[in-house]
């Protein structure tokens, strides 16, 4: 229902604290971009992302998601870095183009590059719910205001596609054309979006009143019926993901 | 628990008072109906009881407002939360969107509200049962139907536990089954007497089995207050806009006609009604 990658699971990562999980996934993060060498970040990948998603239980839909947004880049890396390397050596070719090793070795070691960047944050995306990381935000002092709008959007934006498909279908049946050439398309434009806007506002105004009888800027103290488990183990294992983190930075910057 | 005297409020950029010279007094535990045609005042009233008129909508307000002890003209709606409930007709537009289920739903205005986990469980656990959700609890609230998320704007207001709940049309895009069981709900409260409720609705007949006192607007001034049977049997209801129920209108009609004899109090619910007729 609502635009979010969390699957639901009662176990492994899901169970750690929404600040655990960010810790790793800047460890990840970094890690991917500063390990060394052309399989760095495929090393990795296959020793600490398969192994965590494993524990959660998210593997094929991380390798999935992780596909599909990484393969398109490899393609692409691999024939222009390949094929448009200035000098190096030539693997085979046809008439004036080459395709050179040293550009391949490139486009492989971005692609994981890539690879790990996005899969970091699948795999904290697949296993922490949106309200969760919204209140472990707000327990952080990040304004209530933001942190509704992050989740709300992610919830309110299906409903407002829905409803722009209403309206397309309304207007069509009246008669509205909207293929043909692009003059026409942008005149077809305005009977769309004018009762979309226009609905959007009135809902918004009642939706501040409803939040605002809900007691949403209220001051004073608030509580939470969600409560996120936090342990002396984990708050240990953030500040040796942050003392990690830290450290590979560190060796990537001398040792070069 | 609410008074009203000769209050009168303009909306910004116009110039004809949405309210007139508004007087009245509800006692606490009053289950108090206002009707009216469109234009007549009556979500205008339903913001002002809850603050939102003026302190939201800005725009002028004269003479005085007391809800709960409160002087609405000084108390924005953040300090009535808990104290005085709003639900109005969209049901959609109430649900907050920060929720992944009904209890959390539910538990969002608690949270605002400080309530501890203890106490608000079991809040819930009660607003649920009453308004006929327990089953869906941890359903997500945009996979409710139109009428069960009407039932669960409903409970999450009756879940803060305000002393004064105010519904602004709660049912007029529900259809029969939805409507009939959000005044199934507004039946059982007000049965229970400790919520003074005041509800502005077109369902007439419901309006007549239920509340204790029905109010006509029109044009912002108060024209007829009394109690169903007196108010909705009124020969200038038509002109005011608002309609009578059916039971009226055959009794009327069957009375004008001489097929019963005149003089007998016209009914305003079935059982009035059967009464009337036998």
């Amino acid at each position: 229902m609502a635009l979010s990658l969390y699957l639901p699971r009662a176990r492994g990562l899901h169970r750690l604290h929404p600040l655990t999980k960010l810790w790793l996934a800047l460890f990840l993060f970094i890690c991917g971009l500063a390990l060394p060498g052309v399989l760095g970040a495929y090393a990795a990948f296959v020793a600490l992302v398969v192994p965590l998603a494993l524990w959660g239980a998210v593997l094929r839909p991380l390798l999935v998601a992780a596909g599909r947004v990484v393969l398109p880049f490899a393609v692409s890396l691999v024939l222009v870095q390949g094929l448009f390397w200035p000098r190096g050596t030539p693997l085979f070719g046809w008439g004036p183009l080459s395709f050179k090793l040293e550009g391949l070795l490139f486009a492989v070691r971005s692609t994981g590059r890539i690879l790990m960047v996005v899969s970091s944050f699948l795999l904290f995306a697949l296993t922490t719910r949106p309200d969760a990381l919204a209140l472990t935000l707000a327990q952080r002092g990040v304004p209530k205001s933001l942190t509704y709008i992050l989740v709300a959007t992610l919830q309110i934006i299906p409903r407002f596609q829905a409803r722009a498909a209403t309206i397309l279908a309304a207007q069509q049946s009246r008669g509205l054309e909207i293929h043909g050439n692009l003059r026409r398309r942008v005149r077809a434009l305005l009977p769309l979006i004018a009762p979309l806007v226009l609905g959007s506002l009135v809902d918004i105004e009642e939706r501040a009143i409803a939040l605002e009888s809900r007691g949403f800027s209220r001051q004073g103290p608030k509580t939470s019926l969600l409560v996120l488990p936090d342990t002396r183990g984990q708050a240990l294992a953030r500040r040796l993901l942050a003392v990690a983190s830290l450290a590979v930075v560190v060796m990537r910057l001398w040792v070069g | 628990m609410i008074t009203i005297e000769h209050l009168t409020y303009t909306y910004p950029a116009t110039s004809r008072p949405a309210l007139q010279d508004l007087s009245l007094h509800i006692p606490a535990g009053q289950f108090c109906a206002i009707v009216g045609a469109n234009g007549a005042g009556k979500s205008t009233l339903c913001y002002a009881l809850t603050g939102f008129v003026p302190h939201f909508y800005r725009g002028r307000m004269e003479g005085r407002l007391q809800v709960a002890g409160h002087d609405i003209a000084v108390t924005p709606p953040s300090a009535l939360v808990g104290l005085v409930g709003l639900v109005f007709a969209n049901p959609f537009n109430q649900i907050t969107g920060a929720c992944y289920t009904v209890r959390e739903e539910v538990a969002f205005g608690l949270e605002n509200l400080g309530v501890p986990p203890a106490a608000m469980e079991q809040r819930i656990a009660q607003a649920l049962a009453l308004t006929g959700l327990t089953d869906l609890a941890d359903r997500s609230p945009f996979a409710l139907s139109g009428g069960q998320q009407q039932r669960l704007a409903l409970a999450a207001v009756l879940a803060m536990q305000p002393r004064v709940l105010v519904l602004d049309e709660p049912t007029s895009q529900l259809d029969p089954v939805g409507t009939r069981e959000v005044f199934a709900i507004l039946a059982a409260l007000a049965a229970q007497q400790d919520t003074t409720v005041v509800l502005v609705s077109h369902a007439l007949e419901w309006v007549a089995t239920h509340a204790d006192r029905v109010i006509v607007l029109m044009a912002g001034r108060l024209v007829a207050d009394g109690p169903p049977t007196e108010v909705l049997t009124r020969p200038e209801l038509e002109s005011w806009g608002v309609g009578t129920t059916r039971y009226t209108q055959a009794a009327r009609r069957a009375q004008a006609q001489g097929l019963v004899p005149p003089g007998r109090p016209l009914p305003v619910t079935l059982s009035q009604a059967v009464a009337f007729w036998s």
